[in-house]
């Protein structure tokens, strides 16, 4: 299970498993995140490519509008993942 | 041996995962390392249900261990010829949000695996890939 999860403005929980059978409704979630973003991922346990392309498509959104989109909190296991992919240094992974 | 067949769509997905809870309990297996074979099997799994031509209603996936390696195998009968790993790789030279990004499932399989095979034959299309797992 997949859930997003908002806090204060700006800023958004990630839950859970961002796999290929959340990946659907998951992006249509993230599709109404508007402005710069900080979304905490301390309780998102996986993700796979499926994910990283919903993610991806959010960020690419909110760059062409002028707006950050970043991660913070992630979790080692997940890290890999991002760094692998290329995209930790654009979505602020360290 | 664990041996177990899965409806050929995305909503597996969750029953696959249960399928790797139970093979690392039972192995005794440490369980931070399911999340490197759930990512495995689920990129294999879903390109066999969204790129193979053909196919019966079920995949078959075995998971066995042994001498520190985990062997993931993924069996689909009566499909037409398909080699995933001829898919291209992201390319990297690109800047990062103007990848496509296709070909980054099998790109991540290859990265957490020690080896991948592909093999078609006799309209069965096996893949197998060996992870380090210790126990």
């Amino acid at each position: 299970m997949f859930k997003l999860e908002p806090l204060a403005t700006g800023r958004v929980k990630l839950i859970g498993r961002l796999d290929a059978a959340e990946a659907e409704q998951a992006s249509s979630v993230f599709a109404g995140l508007e402005g710069p973003i900080d979304a905490d991922c301390s309780a998102l346990e996986y993700i796979s490519s499926a994910g990283i392309s919903v993610l991806m498509v959010t960020y690419k959104r909110l760059h062409q509008k002028g707006h950050a989109f970043r991660l913070s909190a992630v979790q080692p296991r997940v890290r890999n993942v991002f760094i692998y992919s290329g995209l930790a240094p654009l979505l602020g992974v360290e | 041996m664990l041996v177990r067949r899965f409806p050929r769509a995305v909503a597996s997905i969750p029953a696959l995962v249960a399928f790797v809870r139970e093979f690392f309990a039972a192995r005794g297996l440490n369980a931070e390392r399911a999340f490197d074979v759930d990512l495995v099997i689920e990129e294999l799994f879903t390109n066999m249900v969204r790129h193979a031509r053909g196919g019966g209603d079920a995949i078959e996936v075995t998971l066995d261990h042994e001498a520190g390696l985990l062997t993931v195998r993924l069996r689909d009968e009566n499909v037409e010829p398909w080699d995933p790993s001829a898919a291209p790789p992201p390319d990297f030279d690109k800047p990062t949000h103007q990848r496509r990004a296709g070909g980054l499932g099998i790109f991540l399989v290859h990265k957490l695996s020690r080896d991948v095979r592909f093999e078609h034959a006799n309209r069965i299309t096996t893949v197998t890939a060996r992870l380090e797992v210790a126990s």
